[in-house]
């Protein structure tokens, strides 16, 4: 069932976009690290996170026609922003994995 | 109106959210079943437990079943009164239908006959229908109600109130102001994309609440605004009859421009004429698309003129990998079966309404889409529940204070849309397991159970929300909460104990539609405990100083 | 936010004009749209079609208006008044068309 497999990476494209897009905000960036983060890693978050959604939207297109791929792509991105809000509010060191590649300072 | 384009959006928000949001809980909520409505019918109907079939054979199982068709007493009477003389025993054929989906075992087929003398010869047809099971070429009783496709389906887009097709008109305006509530919600919205994940649940309930509506509203906003839209565009003929009315001589003159250019002729010729073979059509019809690229089964298999000169068949696709409506149809001659024509292909108007419709009716094959359309209903419930209980808790305290029930009573219709309708909901499938097998009548007696079921929740919710009046959580919501838990609970049980199709077997065999309904329900038993075992809490917690506001059934509306 | 500057019947005219003047608006567009773009050389489906997409949206902006609007009188000339003068001249116009 690679279409199956692919549409499950869309949707963890999706949410790990979405959540890149939500931790290079201050007040969920909080939830995880101390303090503000630095410029340069809200604009490396954000262009992991648009990147990520893009992927999302490439790997939608390699499974169905393009009017229906837009379709499931843009339902994906409702639910990962959904996923993403449920996550911050009940177990955000859930969503630590994305910043793995950012040591924590203390 | 008032001071400022957002003082104004406030207004129009909030109050005619509130009148309207009690009918787009109703519409949201059997919209998001109808996304599954095949697979209910499944559960409710367990004679029809088996894999989707293709349309069967015309010539040997489709016409004999088509000449069994009866009009129903009820039909009959009805047509009765739309004819200027008393109609003869058996009435003059005029078309016959056969539909299916690639999630339809069974075929839903019907008949229409002709009037003798109607008087209106606008409306001078009526239908007589069956249900076949395509492996043997037995029809299934229509005593048994299709609950998904026949009860919830039309309840989300006509609320069963047929008088004056009113609930068309109802609905159709909860739409448009589910359209105008999203965009005077972003209007008032002052935070869209700096709170866009925002949700506190342990903050005070108005916060949380409102952070929840906020978040299913915006998250989900390109949903809720195309539904709503498309909605009103399929049924576009019937809120603004232009043909029927003012433009009806534009209509009928092109209606004969199309009869004659098309050459699929309008009247029967009324010279008997026996049809060829069906079968043939329709293999050629399959030739046809595959020599075009776009292979598929049959959908909808539709004979014009039975029996006459005129006759004609006309052969459709079922729906496919596009999201547009995808029938390409191809006609054929009745008596001799050769091809008229094949459909023009879609002019720029016609492309976009058909990708908008088909987008509503969702005849496409796409699993994860149906899942995530699914969610993004059940999230327009959510954002519709927590607007109620945001505007309850906002004014309860001081309506407490002034005497005014206006509080209480939004929050009793509230308790009564979002719980009482699960309890109806659940109650439906309890007695659909419940009661006897061959009962005449059984689905009208399913509808009953339904109705009762909510008016009783309604009753409950007006006598348990007097804690309202004083400021307090009404105890209505948990109580009903524990009402949806134990009634989904019971109806998986019930679905075991009658039809041995439990969750372990229905699982291992891979068979979703069953299963699917089963872990619904339950899923939803097990949010409705959680949600009554927090309110408990926070009853507790407000009773002596109502410190809390509103209660939080939130995940209710997940049911 | 308050309303008790507003008499009731301001508020009920206002609630009228949205909806009532409003489909009598949208249906004035309509017919109206259909009808000339028939006097255009569209066939008459395709007319009606093209006009059923943009009507609702054309609804919902216009009852938007209705409340955001500071005179109640000039809404009900716009709504009420237009959408009787589209259909008045959509109806000189379909005799035309035939």
């Amino acid at each position: 069932m690679p279409d199956a497999l692919l549409l499950a990476a869309a949707l963890l494209c999706g949410i790990a976009g979405m959540g890149w897009l939500a931790l290079a905000m201050d007040v969920h960036w909080r939830q995880l690290r101390s303090g503000t983060p630095a410029r340069k890693i809200i604009v490396t978050l954000r262009v992991l996170g648009s990147t990520a959604l893009a992927a999302s939207l490439a790997l939608c297109l390699t499974v169905d026609h393009v009017s229906m791929a837009s379709l499931v792509w843009v339902m994906t991105l409702a639910a990962s922003a959904l996923i993403i809000a449920f996550t911050l509010s009940t177990r955000p060191v859930w969503l630590a994995p994305l910043l793995v590649w950012l040591p924590a300072r203390t | 109106m008032l001071q400022s384009f957002r003082h104004s959006m406030t207004w129009v928000h909030t109050w005619f959210g509130l009148a309207l949001g009690f009918v787009l809980m109703v519409c949201f909520f059997f919209g998001s079943l109808s996304v599954y409505d095949r697979e209910i019918d499944r559960w409710a109907i367990p004679a029809s437990r088996f894999e989707p079939q293709p349309m069967p054979s015309f010539d040997r199982m489709l016409e004999p079943a088509f000449r069994r068709i009866q009009l129903t007493k009820e039909a009959r009477e009805e047509a009765q009164t739309r004819n200027e003389e008393p109609l003869p025993d058996t009435l003059p054929l005029h078309e016959w239908g056969a539909y299916t989906t690639h999630r339809d075992p069974v075929l839903s087929m019907w008949s229409g006959f002709e009037l003798t003398r109607p008087k209106d010869p606008d409306n001078d047809h009526v239908y007589g229908v069956m249900t076949l099971d395509p492996r043997t070429g037995q029809e299934l009783s229509e005593d048994k109600l299709k609950i998904g496709s026949q009860f919830f389906y039309p309840m989300h887009y006509e609320l069963h109130i047929h008088w004056l097709g009113l609930g068309y008109w109802i609905v159709g305006l909860a739409a448009l102001i589910m359209l105008v509530a999203l965009v005077s919600g972003v209007v008032m919205h002052r935070k869209v994309f700096r709170e866009f994940f925002t949700f506190r649940p342990k903050k005070q309930t108005q916060r949380s609440a409102l952070d929840l509506h906020n978040l299913t509203g915006v998250v989900a906003l390109p949903f809720h605004f195309m539904f709503a839209l498309s909605g009103l565009i399929v049924f576009a003929g019937i809120y603004f009859p232009v043909g029927e009315t003012m433009m009806k001589p534009l209509a009928k003159a092109h209606q004969k421009l199309e009869a004659s250019r098309t050459g699929l002729p309008e009247e029967a010729a009324g010279i008997p004429a026996p049809l060829a073979s069906v079968d043939a059509m329709v293999a050629e019809a399959q030739r046809r698309w595959a020599a075009r690229g776009m292979a598929g089964e049959v959908g909808f298999l539709g004979i014009h003129h039975v029996g006459d000169a005129n006759a004609t068949v006309s052969v459709y696709r079922a729906g496919t990998d596009r999201v547009t409506l995808t029938g390409e149809g191809i006609h054929f001659k009745g008596p001799t079966g050769e091809v008229i024509r094949e459909d023009d292909p879609k002019t720029a108007a016609a492309g976009i309404n058909d990708f908008v419709t088909g987008l509503h009716l969702q005849h496409f094959r796409h699993w994860l889409l149906r899942v995530l359309y699914f969610v993004g209903g059940i999230s327009g419930c959510v954002c519709i529940a927590t607007g109620f209980i945001f505007f309850v808790g906002k004014r309860k305290r001081q309506h407490a204070a002034t005497g005014s029930q206006g509080a209480r009573i939004v929050d009793a219709l509230a308790v009564t849309t979002v719980t009482g309708m699960l309890i109806a909901t659940a109650t439906m499938l309890v007695g659909n397991r419940l009661l006897p097998e061959d009962l005449p009548l059984r689905g009208v007696w399913e509808e009953r159970i339904f109705w009762s079921a909510w008016g009783l929740a309604m009753a409950h919710a007006f006598w348990r929300t007097a804690a309202v009046a004083q400021a307090r959580i009404a105890p209505a919501w948990r109580e009903q909460c524990w009402a949806v838990a134990g009634l989904a609970g019971l109806a998986a049980v019930l679905n075991w104990v009658t039809t041995g199709d439990h969750l372990f077997k229905t699982i291992a065999d891979g068979y979703w539609p069953v299963a699917g309904v089963d872990l619904v329900l339950l899923a939803s038993a097990a949010l409705a405990i959680v949600a009554a075992r927090k309110l408990r809490l926070r009853e507790q917690a407000g009773a002596p100083a109502a410190k809390e506001d509103a209660p939080a059934p939130l995940e209710t509306a997940h049911a | 936010m308050s309303t008790h500057s507003l008499s009731t019947l301001h508020v009920v005219s206002r609630v009228a004009a949205s909806l009532l003047g409003g489909y009598v608006f949208v249906w004035g567009f309509v017919t109206l749209g259909i009808a000339l773009l028939m006097s255009a050389g569209m066939p008459y489906d395709e007319a009606t079609t093209t006009l059923y997409l943009l009507a609702f949206i054309l609804f919902l902006v216009m009852f938007c208006w209705a409340f955001a609007a500071a005179s109640l009188v000039r809404v009900w000339a716009v709504l009420g008044g237009g959408g009787l003068l589209m259909t008045g001249l959509a109806w000189l116009l379909i005799p035309r068309l035939l």
